[in-house]
């Protein structure tokens, strides 16, 4: 498979698309485009030491992958040369720790409200920058002392919603465990609606962002882990169902294709895997989604996040929310918000990650919704940050919407 | 949502069929490997330019030209559509104020110095038509890699379009960075375009150098989306008439025709499915029932009353030849017409010649239905059109836009009319 | 007509003509090549670039075997800039018979090549791309040379020692004063002619020796111009060169050089020397030996096929009909003891790899028909360039891109070549040639065969004023006709999208069909 990777560079016609798409290289000149650090650079690589750092600016959006016409995969190539350059390199410290989310929260969420607070403290924050690298400023999610995983375990049987004819497996991922535990709760409640049985397994990071960050074995150990607990359900013929878009792309997609896991269990997941959106719109098109919607009188905003777009399955979630009455979506056309995960993070691209971003974040505070809507944790964290309007998942409107008709 | 019609293919066939097809009520998805083809031209709109003498009116050439070429994706599309395809485009691509005309070619200067027919093409790019001939003074940025005017210039003041029509040309060079970058590229420069601070110093570096009655030839940056208030404003502030030259991909008026059709083709409510190549297809009685993606793990269906086949021709990937010197059709393995014998040329010596392989593609009937080898539907709800239909030489012809254009049109035509 | 005079005229500007031009100016001749085309454009130009181990030979010619060995230390030594070493592996695939391969062993032991077996998971860990089915892998000190790098290299090192080159100098006739080569005459670019009197003629035309000694009147040899295809893949498959563990054959060699890969070659009987077809029976063939050794090979982008003609010896007894069967050790003639013509030797035959000791067995010959031996120092005095004695890399123009990412244009990206590079080349150079520019920075030799950076290089000859609009459209419509040769032979797949793009960039968007040259 990493020959499949490397060896799509030869379909790179130099048309240079890819370049004209990249968020990046249109907010920065530090970082060379797409086609330069991809095809064009890879043709350069072999064992020996790496020696172009400027690849390092790529955020791993993976925009450039879509938009090849000619099948290039050029993130994928990208993402595997900085690993190179990494593990020649060391990886930072700091890159250690923002790559590790779930271990960061278990420390975190017993004393949920101190460490928020803390990291509310610009005092504190400036000195994590000095010390850490995380810029001051970069949006840092709030920790929940109630972790999702927690909840569920907690919620009596009687909550659960009337009979069952499926099953489905929820992938909640770390965003929802430790920081948007009630973005969970709804997910599950929206599809009991839809006459689901939800099971929530125990389950841990993904790797996702030790991968963006260069550290392939560590996220390696991660994935596969988490691709043992859930093969059993996959293999049973369960869907998974997930509300991040980014962690269930690295089970459907990264993980084999960048990190070049092959082993069985990562494929039988890796095929159940399903974007909750992309699950309902199945529905609906097969005329059995519950379509009982209250009133939301909102106009709202949707971005489809880079990594929404690399599942390669339209935009289910604007299929699902215009059947929502007087809600009016605002499909955004700019393409990224520029945090990339935990690229934004970092003190040395936080700035460019809020560039690449401003067209976003304008064209939403443009519109002067009072909520906006976006598939990915980390960007919804990053667009809230940058415009001050708070951004929510689409499922939550859905909810919302149930919510309102009963 | 299960659309009415999945058109395969996000090019200027794909788009235009797809944007129609929106608009005549049809609910419509696009799956597309990729973003087409549309940023590596130069958004002029090429009906006919070469038969093989230069073709002054594709109105009047077009008759001839079909009896002589049978097979030509041209031959199917009627009489009536022509004209309104055109104004269709004009209409969807307001601010790009399409100039032009079937009845007469525009000669527009290319960036190496040659002259280009062009029926119809962005005002900022007419502007520049010589088929009167006339004074051109063309401004260059040495940091621009891709735009030689003086080369340009001298090659236009040796190629004159006509008798009494006299074309006097001159660089004129911008030196330096541009905003402190060495290499900047065709889209910095357009963005930079579009910063008041950076005209503002363009303006004042032309300024006592461009004479009375000469037009200013500019590569084509000027602006990204926002390029015709910019060229007005730079008209305006130097004095004289300002045009744009594409230069090599990425071509920046490729891009803004390429952002305001699928711009178009969202607000009317089309979806578009990106980075999604088509890799098998389902079919039942003469009808194709649905196609799949590859999604990286599982395969997505996309099923649909029609079908449009728009991926574009060999340079897209529409059309593929292996090493074993097989073609196909990619998305759904239709039989392909015009594919050079065993043992006969694929192409010819002359590399500007007449090669066999330009030819290839897929047979239609009059509806633009794929026809096997004995001429018989092979898919009663599947069409063709663009670059993927048989029988033609895009660049030899100077016809590529316009076939993907006039076809596309005409094969929405088709399926709203069934 | 103009009169140059010479000590040493040499004749072919092959690796062997500029090999024999810097000895004879290290050992104190005022020399002079000419070489009808550009430097390195016949035979040595169209190789593979294997920089020989002698494993190859080692079963069959053991004293080539050693020879290339031998030479291939001493290249090391000399050039090592035009050199990565990339080591070398003899592989025993499905198809071959695996008693060669200790065949082999023993060759090498004999010949003096350091040969090691190395276990077939560690060489498919080091080269995942390699075949699983390959059974033996037996480690040699192979190498990847850059020919246009080390003939150049040679000719600056002449001209460091008083020497001079002068490519496009055709020679129509060899100058005879009665049993006496005097020089040459010859035809410049222009079509003028040139008269070189020389006190010595070294005949170093490789495949065309025998033309050139039929001009001076001596016969008796005829060279059978053996003609080999190679195609060059357009990205490295591997980073070791990849032989069949078997005896010589086609299709046997894969060879990482620069940022692509060549696969070679075939051996077809020519009558001419500059029968450069490519038969499309032959591009199967070759794609399908890739396979054996590439799994996949035939999905790679094929970037560019070519045929070079070995010139291999024949005197007028020897029987053979197959060329392969012919001895590849170079020949040297001297003309006074076979046609008892004075001043004039012949050398031919050989390998790239052995070049330098072809040059300095010719001058020995020529020092001792003239009663006037020096020692021969080429062995010992680097090239320009390589005085460091560090190895080409592959990452070295990555790497010196990223040092001037911010203040240089990048003109060939497939290639890395940036504006200073190209302008500086086009001034040094003097040639208004963009295929001379090609061969002399790898120019328009990436995928994209020059569609995009030949307009910008055809802009750029013609903003340095030295020709007028007509010849810089004539050299980039010659550049890309002159590609177009070794392109549509082989196009399929990703190059044939290619080629369709740049068919795009050139008619379409450029319309240079239409320009005057």
């Amino acid at each position: 498979m990493t020959i499949d990777i490397r060896a799509s560079l030869d379909h790179c016609v130099k048309c240079t698309i890819c370049e004209t798409h990249c968020p990046v290289s249109a907010a920065t000149p530090l970082f060379p485009g797409p086609k330069y650090v991809g095809p064009q650079a890879e043709r350069f690589r072999s064992e020996e030491a790496s020696v172009d750092d400027s690849l390092d600016y790529c955020s791993g959006c993976g925009i450039c992958s879509q938009v090849c016409p000619q099948g290039v995969k050029i993130a994928e190539i990208n993402s595997r040369a900085r690993a190179r350059m990494k593990a020649q390199r060391g990886v930072p410290l700091r890159d250690r720790v923002i790559a590790r989310p779930s271990v960061s929260a278990r420390l975190a969420t017993p004393v949920a409200p101190l460490a928020n607070a803390a990291l509310a403290n610009p005092v504190l924050r400036c000195l994590v920058e000095a010390v850490m690298g995380v810029h001051r400023k970069a949006p840092l999610p709030r920790f929940t002392s109630r972790p999702f995983q927690t909840r569920q375990r907690q919620r009596s049987a009687a909550d659960s919603f009337r009979a069952k004819s499926a099953k489905v497996v929820y992938f909640h991922g770390c965003g929802v465990n430790f920081f948007e535990p009630r973005l969970g709760e709804m997910a599950v409640a929206v599809l009991e609606r839809n006459g689901f049985e939800v099971i929530v397994p125990p389950q841990d990071c993904c790797g996702l962002p030790l991968q963006s960050n260069g550290l392939f074995s560590e996220a390696r150990t991660y994935v596969r882990r988490l691709a043992s607990n859930l093969a059993p359900y996959a293999r049973a013929g369960l869907p998974i169902v997930s509300t991040s878009t980014s962690c269930s792309l690295m089970l459907k997609r990264e993980a084999h294709e960048i990190l070049g896991e092959d082993s069985e269990e990562l494929a039988v997941v890796s095929e159940q895997m399903f974007d909750i959106c992309e699950l309902l719109a199945d529905l609906l098109g097969r005329g059995e989604l519950d379509r009982r919607f209250g009133e939301v009188s909102l106009t709202v905003p949707y971005h489809a996040p880079c990594q929404q777009r690399g599942h390669g399955i339209g935009s289910p979630a604007l299929d699902l929310l215009e059947l929502i009455p007087g809600l009016e979506v605002v499909e955004q056309e700019a393409q990224c918000c520029g945090i990339a995960g935990t690229y934004g993070l970092k003190k040395e691209k936080y700035d460019i990650a809020m560039a690449v971003g401003r067209p976003l974040f304008e064209s939403i505070s443009e519109l002067g919704a009072s909520i906006a809507a976006c598939d990915s944790e980390t960007c919804r964290w990053q667009i809230a940050h940058a415009t001050g309007v708070p951004v929510v998942h689409p499922i939550e409107l859905l909810h919302r919407a149930y919510v309102g008709e009963q | 949502m299960t659309p009415d019609t999945v058109v395969i293919g996000a090019g200027l066939a794909g788009l235009t069929c797809a944007l129609r097809l929106t608009e005549g009520g049809c609910k419509v998805a696009v799956v597309a490997a990729g973003a087409g083809s549309l940023h590596l031209g130069g958004a002029t709109i090429d009906i006919l330019g070469y038969d093989p003498a230069v073709v002054t009116s594709p109105a009047a050439a077009l008759g001839s030209f079909i009896r002589s070429h049978p097979g030509h994706p041209y031959m199917r599309v009627a009489p009536s559509l022509w004209a309104g395809a055109l104004e269709w485009l004009r209409a969807r691509c307001e601010p790009l104020q399409l100039t032009g005309s079937l009845d007469e070619n525009l000669m527009l200067p290319t960036a190496a110095g040659a002259l280009k027919p062009s029926a119809l093409a962005p005002r900022s790019l007419a502007a520049g038509d010589l088929g009167s001939g006339g004074k051109l003074a063309l401004v260059s940025f040495s940091a621009l890699k891709d735009f030689y005017p003086r080369l340009a210039a001298a090659n236009l003041n040796r190629a004159q379009p006509g008798p009494t029509e006299r074309v006097e040309a001159r660089a004129i060079d911008l030196h330096g960075t541009v905003a402190g970058e060495a290499d900047p590229g065709t889209l910095r420069l357009a963005r930079a375009f579009e910063e008041a601070a950076f005209r503002d110093e363009i303006v004042a570096r032309l300024k006592g150098r461009i004479e009375p009655g000469e037009r200013v030839g500019f590569p084509a940056v000027l602006g990204l989306h926002r390029s015709p208030e910019v060229v007005a404003e730079l008209a305006e502030r130097i004095g004289e008439a300002v045009f744009e030259i594409p230069t090599l991909p990425p071509s920046i008026p490729g891009m803004r025709l390429h952002a305001l059709l699928n711009r178009a083709l969202r607000k009317a409510g089309g979806r578009v499915v990106m980075g999604a190549s088509v890799v098998s297809s389902a079919s039942h009685n003469g009808r194709l029932e649905a196609v799949s993606t590859d999604t990286g793990s599982r395969r997505s269906s996309h099923g649909a009353r029609d079908f449009v086949v728009a991926t574009g021709g060999v340079s897209a990937g529409g059309v593929t030849l292996d090493s074993s010197w097989r073609f196909k059709e990619s998305a759904l393995d239709l039989p392909l017409a015009g594919v050079p014998p065993p043992g006969t040329e694929r192409f010819c010596a002359d590399v500007f010649g007449s090669h066999p392989v330009s030819r290839v593609g897929v047979a239609v009937d009059e509806e633009w239905r794929p026809l096997d080898a004995d001429g018989r539907v092979v898919y009663n709800n599947v069409r063709v059109c663009g670059a993927t239909l048989a029988g033609a030489e895009p660049h030899k012809e100077m016809s590529g836009n316009g076939i993907s254009l006039v076809t596309g049109y005409a094969v929405a035509d088709a399926i709203l009319r069934s | 007509m103009k009169t140059i005079e010479a000590e040493v005229l040499v004749i072919g500007g092959g690796a062997t003509g500029a090999g024999v031009l810097r000895d004879v100016c290290m050992r104190g001749y005022g020399g002079l090549l000419v070489e009808r085309s550009d430097l390195a454009t016949g035979t040595s130009g169209r190789f593979h670039g294997l920089l020989h181990s002698g494993g190859r030979y080692a079963v069959k010619d053991p004293s080539s075997a050693k020879e290339c060995m031998d030479e291939n230390r001493v290249l090391r030594r000399i050039a090592a800039d035009c050199i990565e070493d990339t080591s070398g592996y003899f592989v025993t695939t499905e198809k071959d018979d695996p008693s060669y391969s200790d065949l082999f062993v023993d060759g090498c032991r004999r010949a003096g090549i350091p040969v090691e077996e190395i276990s077939v998971s560690a060489a498919l860990n080091a080269e995942p791309r390699l075949s699983p089915r390959i059974s033996r892998v037996l480690q040699v000190p192979d190498a990847a040379i850059d020919a246009w790098k080390t003939v150049w290299g040679c000719v600056r090192s002449a001209s460091d020692h008083g020497g001079r080159a002068l490519p496009y100098h055709k020679v129509t006739g060899i100058l005879r004063e009665g049993d006496i080569v005097v020089g040459a005459v010859v035809e410049d670019r222009a079509g003028d002619e040139v008269r070189i009197r020389a006190g010595f003629t070294i005949n170093a035309s490789g495949a065309w020796a025998a033309q050139i000694a039929a001009l001076a009147g001596c016969g008796g040899f005829t060279i059978l111009p053996g003609r080999g295809i190679m195609i060059a893949m357009g990205h490295r498959l591997v980073d070791t060169v990849i032989n069949r563990c078997q005896m010589p054959t086609d299709g046997d060699i894969l060879v990482p050089i620069r940022t692509v890969s060549v696969i070679g070659t075939t051996d077809e009987e020519a009558s001419d020397p500059d029968d450069l077809r490519i038969l499309q029976d032959e591009v199967d063939r070759m794609l399908a030996d890739g396979e054996t050794l590439v799994p996949g090979f035939r999905q790679v982008r094929a970037l560019r096929v070519w045929a070079g003609v070995r010139p291999l010896f024949k005197d007028e007894k020897a029987e053979s009909s197959s060329t392969r069967e012919v001895s590849r050790s170079h020949r040297l003639l001297d003309h006074h003891d076979r046609d008892g013509v004075e001043g004039f030797i012949t050398i031919t035959g050989g390998k790239f790899t052995t070049f330098r000791r072809m040059a300095q067995d010719s001058v020995d010959i020529m020092g001792a028909q003239l009663k006037d031996e020096r020692a021969c120092h080429t062995h010992e005095e680097a090239l320009p360039d390589s005085e460091e004695r560090t190895y080409y890399k592959l990452g070295s123009r990555l790497a010196a891109r990223e040092e001037r990412l911010h203040d240089e244009q990048i003109i060939c990206e497939c290639e890395l070549i940036g504006r200073r590079a190209l302008e500086n080349a086009m001034q040094r150079r003097g040639s208004s040639d963009l295929d001379d520019i090609r061969r002399t920075l790898r120019l328009g030799m990436g995928p994209c065969q020059g569609g995009f950076c030949i307009y910008r290089s055809a802009g750029i000859l013609h903003s340095l004023q030295r020709i007028d609009a007509a010849s810089a459209t004539a050299s980039l419509r010659d550049f890309l006709q002159e590609r177009w040769k070794g392109l549509h032979p082989i196009l399929y797949g990703d190059g044939l999208r290619q080629a369709r793009l740049d068919d795009w960039i050139f008619q379409g968007l450029l319309n240079v069909e239409q320009l005057q040259s």
